[in-house]
C-alpha cells in the first residue's frame, strides 16, 4: 500500500482537511435541517459516527469477499444501500429493545440516516481509493467525526442567529449556506497541519 | 380495516420484494452485460491513448480505431502480461525509439498512477498521463489539466517547484496553487520516474 | 383522472416557487459537488432526470402492489436499479466523465428528492401524472445546479464546457471552484429567487 495511505493520516485528513460535509457535500439535507436545536444535532451526529463507522466495515466486508470474488461489483449501490438500510433498522430493533433512555435519545435519528449521502457515500468512496478494511474503518470513523463537528458548530452558530437580523431573502437555508462556505474555507486552513507522505 | 391474513401481512410483502429484487437485477445485470465489451475496449483505449499521449504522438481522440491503428504501429509492449506491460518501446516522432512506464506514487488522497514517457537516454521526459488520481477536484485534480501535463515536455530531472505558471528552466515544475501536497506529491513521482523506468527497462533488456 | 389542469400544474409547481431545491434546499448532495464543471454537471443532472422520472413512473405503476411494510425498500431498490443503469451506461458510452464523476453517481440514490417525490408523489398518482412530476422536479432540480455551474466554471477558470471564454485579463477565482465556491454560490441563488418570491407576496398584499 502507499505510503500516505496510513490509517492515522486518513482519519485526521477525513475529519479536517477533507470533511465529508464541507468539501464533498455530502449529508447537507439532514444537516440543513436538523442543524437548527443543538441537541438534536448532538443526537444525529453520534448516531452518524457509529452508523458510518460500522457500514464502512460492513459494507467492506460485503465488497471485497462477496460482490468481488463473484464479479457483480456493478451491483454494488444496490447492495451497499441494502446493507445500511438493514444495518439501521437492525440498530434501531436491538436499542428500542435494551435501553429506553438511548432509544429516545438516538432512535429517532435512526431512520432519518439511511437516507444521509454521507453514509453511502463513505462506503462508497471507501472502493474508489482501494482502502484495506483497517484504512476503511478509520476513514469511517473520521468522517463521522468530522459530520458530527461540522454539524454541531453550526448547531451552535444558528442559536446565536436566532437573535440576528438578517435579510429576509436570506432567512433559513441561505445563511446557514453561506455559513457552511465559511467553515469550509476555514477547515481548509488544518491542510498544510497535516504531513502525509 | 378488516382482519388481515397471514398471507397478506407476511408472506405477501417476502414475495413481493424477491420478485422485484430477480427482475431488477436481471435487467440491470442484462444491460450491464450487453455493454461489457465496450467498458472493456474503453479501458484498453484509454491506456493506449495514455502511452501515446506520454510519448507525445499526435492522435484523434475520439477515433478508437486510428487510435488503436497507430498504437499497434508505434508501440510494442515489452514484459508483463497481456494489457499490463512493464513497459512500452515506442518509436517516437522523431524516429527515434522511446519509451513509456508506469510510475506510482503517494497523493493526497490515494495513488496517483501516472505513464511517463522517455526519450532514448531515458532521461528527458516526452511527456506524462495521470492515469489514476483522487486529488481534491479543483484544486489537486488540476494535475489531469492540458497545460499542467503538457509543461512536463522535454524536461529532465531532479526538479525543483516553482510558483504556478513561472517554470522556464528544464528542471523546474509548476505548482499548482491550493494544492501544495499534490504537487510536492507529482514532484517525488517525477523525480523517481527516471530512475525507475532505468531499471525496468535494464531488467527486461532493450 | 387527470384533466389538462392538473397536468400542468403538475409540470410547472416544481419549476417555480415549489423547487425543490431553493424551497427546501434538498437533494443538492451529490450533485453540487460536480458543479465546478458545466459539462459534469450537464451530464450529472441528466442522469438526475432520468431517475426521477423513470423511478416515478415505475413506483406509481406498482404502488397498488407495493405492501406497506416493504414500501421504503421496495422504492429504494427501484431507485438503486435505475442509478446503477446510469451509471454502467456513463461507463460504456462516456467513460471521460464517467471517471471524474466518480462516487457522485452512485449517490444519486440518496439524493432526497427522487425519494421525497416517489413517497409523496408517485405512491399517490397515476403513472402519468408522476411521469411529469418526475421530470419537472428533475428538471427544476438541474436548472438551479446548472446556473451554479456556469458561475463556478467561468469565474473559477475563465472556461465553459472546456473552451475559454474570458480572456487573459481575467484573474480567475480559485475559490469559485474550491468547495465553499459551491457553497457560498447556492446561497447568493437562494437569496436573489427567495428576495425575488417575498418582494412579489408583499406587492400583491
Amino acid at each position: 500500500m502507499s505510503e500516505s495511505a496510513y490509517p492515522i493520516a486518513i482519519f485526521f485528513a477525513a475529519i479536517f482537511t477533507n470533511n465529508i460535509l464541507l468539501s464533498n457535500y455530502l449529508g447537507m439535507c439532514s444537516f440543513l435541517s436538523v442543524s437548527r436545536e443543538l441537541k438534536t444535532s448532538f443526537g444525529l451526529g453520534v448516531a452518524v459516527i457509529f452508523v458510518m463507522t460500522s457500514t464502512s466495515m460492513l459494507n467492506w466486508i460485503v465488497y471485497y469477499k462477496i460482490l468481488e470474488p463473484l464479479g457483480i461489483e456493478y451491483l454494488r449501490f444496490i447492495v451497499f444501500i441494502i446493507v445500511i438500510a438493514a444495518f439501521v433498522q437492525l440498530v434501531e430493533m436491538i436499542i428500542e429493545r435494551v435501553s429506553e433512555v438511548l432509544y429516545a435519545a438516538l432512535g429517532i435519528f435512526l431512520p432519518l440516516i439511511t437516507v444521509n449521502c454521507a453514509i453511502l457515500g463513505v462506503s462508497l468512496f471507501m472502493v474508489i481509493r482501494d482502502y484495506t478494511f483497517i484504512e476503511s474503518i478509520t476513514f469511517g470513523l473520521g468522517s463521522g467525526i468530522g459530520w458530527f463537528l461540522a454539524i454541531l458548530a453550526m448547531a451552535g452558530i444558528r442559536q446565536k442567529l436566532k437573535r440576528a437580523r438578517i435579510p429576509h431573502g436570506l432567512e433559513g437555508a441561505g445563511i446557514t449556506l453561506i455559513i457552511t462556505g465559511m467553515m469550509a474555507l476555514a477547515f481548509m486552513g488544518f491542510s498544510g497541519m497535516l504531513q502525509i507522505g | 380495516m378488516k382482519q388481515e391474513s397471514m398471507f397478506s401481512t407476511r408472506v405477501y410483502p417476502v414475495l413481493f420484494m424477491v420478485a422485484l429484487t430477480v427482475v431488477f437485477i436481471s435487467v440491470v445485470s442484462g444491460i450491464f452485460l450487453t455493454t461489457e465489451d465496450r467498458v472493456r475496449l474503453n479501458e484498453s483505449i484509454f491506456q493506449k491513448r495514455a502511452v501515446l499521449y506520454a510519448a507525445g504522438i499526435d492522435f484523434p481522440r475520439d477515433n478508437p480505431p486510428k487510435i488503436q491503428e497507430i498504437y499497434e504501429e508505434r508501440v510494442q509492449e515489452v514484459g508483463g502480461q497481456e494489457g499490463q506491460p512493464d513497459y512500452f518501446r515506442i518509436e517516437l516522432p522523431s524516429g527515434e525509439t522511446g519509451y513509456a512506464v508506469y510510475v506510482r506514487g503517494a497523493g493526497l488522497w490515494g495513488e496517483i498512477v501516472s505513464i511517463f514517457g522517455f526519450q532514448t537516454d531515458l532521461q528527458t521526459f516526452t511527456g506524462v498521463e495521470f492515469v489514476e488520481q483522487n486529488e481534491t477536484p479543483g484544486l489537486g485534480a488540476r494535475i489531469t489539466e492540458q497545460w499542467y501535463k503538457e509543461q512536463f515536455r522535454g524536461k529532465s530531472g531532479p526538479f525543483q517547484l516553482v510558483a504556478e505558471g513561472a517554470s522556464d528552466a528544464p528542471d523546474e515544475l509548476d505548482a499548482l496553487t491550493g494544492a501544495s501536497r499534490t504537487s510536492e506529491a507529482v514532484l517525488k513521482i517525477a523525480n523517481k520516474a527516471a530512475e525507475e523506468a532505468q531499471e525496468t527497462v535494464e531488467q527486461e533488456g532493450q | 383522472m387527470a384533466t389538462r389542469g392538473k397536468m400542468k400544474k403538475t409540470f410547472t409547481d416544481p419549476l417555480g416557487k415549489n423547487n425543490p431545491v431553493f424551497a427546501q434546499v434538498l437533494g443538492i448532495c451529490s450533485t453540487l459537488a460536480v458543479t465546478n464543471k458545466l459539462e459534469n454537471t450537464v451530464i450529472m443532472s441528466l442522469g438526475v432526470i432520468f431517475t426521477t422520472t423513470l423511478s416515478g413512473v415505475t413506483i406509481s405503476a406498482l404502488r397498488k402492489l407495493i405492501p406497506g411494510r416493504v414500501r421504503m425498500m421496495a422504492e429504494t431498490l427501484i431507485i438503486a436499479s435505475f442509478v446503477i443503469i446510469v451509471d454502467i451506461t456513463l461507463r460504456a458510452y462516456m467513460p471521460d466523465v464517467w471517471q471524474q464523476l466518480g462516487p457522485y453517481v452512485g449517490l444519486i440514490i440518496t439524493n432526497c428528492i427522487i425519494m421525497g417525490r416517489a413517497e409523496a408523489f408517485a405512491m399517490n398518482n397515476s403513472a402519468g401524472l408522476s411521469l411529469i412530476d418526475g421530470l419537472s422536479s428533475g428538471i427544476g432540480y438541474a436548472y438551479v445546479l446548472i446556473v451554479i455551474a456556469f458561475f463556478r466554471e467561468l469565474m473559477g477558470t475563465g472556461e465553459l464546457w472546456g473552451i475559454t471564454i474570458l480572456g487573459d485579463w481575467w484573474t480567475n477565482w480559485a475559490i469559485m471552484v474550491m468547495p465553499p465556491g459551491a457553497f457560498f454560490m447556492l446561497a447568493i441563488f437562494v437569496w436573489v429567487v427567495k428576495g425575488a418570491i417575498i418582494k412579489e407576496e408583499e406587492a400583491a398584499k
